[in-house]
């Protein structure tokens, strides 16, 4: 579609659904004004209105697209929108929200994100420094004495400065203008205009609510601003940033990071398993207690057996202990927890306390072959255990390892060549690996 | 030797190249455990296959990223855990009466509130299908292995597409995070399905509305944001033509389809997996990570001679009544294992089990297992 210098994206004779002088309906006027000014082709143009009395002025423009969202939450539908827009599609969408101060505080998280971005977005915020929709409650853009429904004494808090927001989160376009500033049209029309992220503070009456508690005319929400330490006019325009788009472009393209898709594993070798075998590892985060356990299993696959890895640590992951319950079986694994260990693997005493703590030694019997660092005392209840000096032989990173390796060569799950293979993959030639004489420590 | 084609994955990676297969293309994210990989996953995949992932401050902000991406017309997916989900659930029922497409995977974790981030769960399936005001169906899938994520994320996709709707791909933190070897033979043939979309080119586009439909299955075709026909979209009640309107009968039948809509097609919604037998007393239902464990029981039971039978429910919602009536006709007794402590699948499914004997294992903080299973199976 040809946009037309006449092109108007209201509705034709639209009647305002707003209360008389209230500031909405000179904002609107002003942001139409300010579309057709830039000859936006109305396909290319998608208004995204809040919750609240401001809101409504998504019924208000029947030629571009509307979504009108839930409370707060416009800037970030709108920055979704316009993500996909400008990444997936390639097109030059203009995306602008219509928002009250109620909403942009509860949506502060989306302003504040999508000038970070640097999405090209325009949130336009009609001040009217109260809820107006729901009756005249305090917001947190009321100044300081401010009198609303909510406070009857007068606001006890100081407003927000959002503009400020707006530039500590490296927003491009910053302004703050008075609904009847002559120049509203020009400063909405460079906000969209602008390549990036931009943000227009509208400060305007609630006649409803606002100048009927206070005592309050047009003329004086210059000096109110003035008073609450809020700048006026274009705060703030440069371009330093590029819009995200663009950006997100030339760092896609120079992107040599490390992401590769992981390969299919082949079968190369046979397994000497008639049923499945429970391992159960546990030793310290950081020892590479789940890494000797995803080895062990991708060794097994390459022997054709199916396998499970079920990993347990704290929620901060590089404390504490580490423990992997892992399955090798020749049939189909369905639950995925060790019911009866036929090995356990025990490198550190972390390891150890996490055994106990979750009873684990429940599933453990006389048959069950534990091997342990030498440091570590189990109580001798009858079990199989094989104290070895892990730590010593193998270093405490890789004392997991050289237990599992050991598992491996004493008890035939597998041949071994197939896992020394996977471990050599990662760590080099096998005798380096471990320290030079580790073999005769067991051997 | 066989040619398989065998890889080690967790359940959350799959989900991830499950999306990819069925052609998402945005994806926006905030950490969670035990979700984080599926998000981890995209970041990866996404942009090798022409699409993006971002990073959302909020769980909030992820959902309304995706809705937002949709609306353009792209396939979105967010995923996250409890403590995330339940603040999604405004932004989801946005999804639902604006009729927007879009998954929402959700890999459960133990709660209530932060709960135990590391350990399972399957207690978050109550709040996800009565997390509409007014009583809306969320469809949900729920996978019980790796394999089966890549399979029902690319079928949370097409129903998502085809229904316009927002689905829930139900996960836990037993499934999602562990790792297991998988086939990937046949992973590749899966079908997609894009969503019907329509410009002022369209023949249709004469009779076309926002909303608009001719019967209680009909689904209206999508219009993107920025195409060619103006976008209408509100998450008030609203007329077919997408305009908030309070009480009269279109807009109250505008709201009403939205849950005919996935009622008239539930009959094509029903995945399950049915594994009966001839004079079994008992008959276990089970989903999720615990329908594994229902399976080792089974083998157990049927090793002593005890004929049980098994039905995994993979389609949560909308429940897929006709197979659990029938898998149940010739029980007396059926067992409903499930992680969480008040029985939330029994509670829904109890009143298809008239005359039958129902009983549910529950438990918190570990998984059950196959023994506590078996105890039930006589
Ligand atoms: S209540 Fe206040 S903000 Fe709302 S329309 Fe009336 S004057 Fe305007
Ligand atoms: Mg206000």
């Amino acid at each position: 579609m040809e946009a037309q210098e006449t092109c108007s994206y209201m509705t034709h004779g639209a009647v305002m659904p707003f209360c008389k002088g209230c500031g909405h309906s000179n904002i609107l006027k002003k942001l139409n004004d300010a579309m057709a000014s830039l000859k936006l082709d109305p396909e290319d143009v998608c208004l995204v209105t809040d919750i609240g009395c401001i809101g409504l002025a998504d019924a208000l423009f029947d030629k571009v697209h509307t979504v009108h969202t839930t409370h707060g939450r416009s800037t970030g539908f709108a920055t979704g929108l316009a993500v996909a827009d400008k990444v997936l599609a390639s097109r030059k969408m203009k995306v602008v929200v219509l928002i009250g101060d109620g909403g942009s505080m509860i949506g502060l998280l989306h302003i504040v994100n999508a000038a970070l971005m640097n999405v090209d977005v325009t949130v336009i915020i009609a001040n009217n420094f109260l809820f107006g929709m729901t009756g005249g409650q305090q917001s947190s853009l009321t100044p300081e004495h401010f009198v609303t429904l909510t406070t009857p004494f007068g606001s006890m808090n100081p407003s927000l400065d959002i503009c400020r927001i707006a530039d500590a989160s490296k927003g491009g376009f910053i302004a703050r203008k008075i609904a009847t500033d002559k120049d509203l049209t020009d400063v909405m029309a460079k906000a969209i205009s602008f390549d990036g992220f931009s943000l227009v503070e509208v400060l305007e009456l609630c006649t409803e609510h606002g100048t009927k508690r206070n005592d309050l005319k047009g003329g004086m929400l210059a000096q109110m601003a003035e008073h609450e330490g809020h700048e006026l006019g274009i705060i703030k325009e440069n371009s330093l940033r590029k819009e995200f788009s663009r950006k997100y472009e030339s760092d896609v393209q120079s992107h040599t990071g490390e992401i590769k898709q992981p390969a299919f594993i082949e079968q190369e070798s046979l397994h000497n398993l008639t049923k499945a075998a429970g391992i159960i590892i546990s030793g310290s985060a950081g020892e590479r207690v789940q890494s000797s356990a995803a080895m062990l299993c991708e060794a097994a696959v390459r022997c054709g057996l199916n396998t499970t890895q079920k990993n347990d640590n704290p929620v901060t992951q590089g404390s504490g202990f580490s423990l992997s319950e892992v399955i090798l079986s020749p049939d189909e694994i369905n639950y995925t927890g060790v019911s009866r260990a036929s090995y356990v693997i025990i490198s550190s005493e972390a390891g150890l306390k996490e055994l106990k703590a979750q009873n684990i030694f429940k599933r453990i019997d006389n048959d069950t072959v534990i091997i342990t660092d030498e440091s570590i005392e189990l109580s001798n209840n009858g079990y199989n255990v094989i104290s070895l000096p892990l730590r010593k032989a193998c270093g405490a990173d890789k004392a997991t390892l050289g237990a599992v390796d050991y598992a491996i060569r004493m008890y035939g799950l597998f041949p071994h060549e197939v896992f020394k293979k996977v471990i050599e993959k990662k760590f080099g030639q096998y005798e380096t690996i471990f320290k030079k004489e580790f073999l005769t420590f067991w051997f | 030797m066989q040619t398989l084609q065998k890889a080690l994955r967790s359940g959350n990676q799959m989900v991830a190249e499950g999306a990819i297969k069925a052609g998402c293309k945005f994806f926006a994210g905030y950490p969670i455990t035990p979700a984080s990989g599926v998000y981890k996953g995209m970041i990866d995949l996404l942009p090798q296959n022409a699409g993006i992932a971002i990073s959302s401050p909020d769980e909030i902000s992820a959902l309304a990223y995706c809705v937002g991406a949709s609306m353009r017309g792209y396939k979105s997916m967010t995923a996250t855990s409890g403590p995330g989900w339940a603040l999604m659930i405004e932004t989801v029922q946005y999804a639902l009466i604006t009729e927007t497409p879009v998954v929402i995977c959700v890999v459960q974790r133990l709660g209530p509130c932060t709960g135990g981030a590391t350990q399972g769960g399957q207690g978050d399936i109550l709040i996800t299908e009565f997390a509409t005001s007014g009583g809306y169906t969320i469809p949900v899938l729920y996978p019980s292995t790796a394999k089966e994520c890549f399979r029902l994320t690319a079928e949370a996709f097409n129903w998502a597409e085809k229904y316009r709707t927002p689905v829930v791909l139900l996960s836990d933190k037993e499934i999602g995070m562990t790792t297991e070897s998988l086939d990937y033979s046949g992973l590749g043939d899966l079908k997609t399905f894009d969503r019907k979309t329509i410009s002022k080119t369209d023949p249709d586009f004469k009779n076309w509305k926002m909303y608009g439909f001719d019967s209680p299955d009909m689904i209206a075709k999508f219009a993107p944001v920025g195409g060619d026909i103006k976008v209408t979209a509100t998450g008030s009640a609203h007329n077919a033509l997408g305009y908030l309107k309070k009480n009269d009968t279109e807009t109250i039948s505008t709201l009403l389809h939205l849950e005919e809509k996935i009622t008239s097609h539930k009959n094509e919604m029903v995945l399950v997996n049915e594994d009966l037998q001839d004079n079994a007393n008992t008959l276990i239902i089970s989903f999720g990570i615990t329908a594994r464990t229902m399976k080792d029981a089974v083998k157990t039971a049927r090793k002593n001679r005890i004929n049980v039978s098994a039905l995994t429910i993979y389609s949560m919602f909308p429940v897929p009544e006709e197979k659990i009536i029938n898998a149940a006709s010739d029980c007396k007794r059926v067992v409903i294992p499930e992680e969480n402590i008040n029985g939330q699948y029994r509670k829904i499914i109890k009143p298809l089990l008239k005359d039958k004997e129902v009983i549910g294992i529950n438990k918190a903080g570990s998984m059950i297992t196959p023994e506590e299973i078996l105890e039930r199976i006589i």
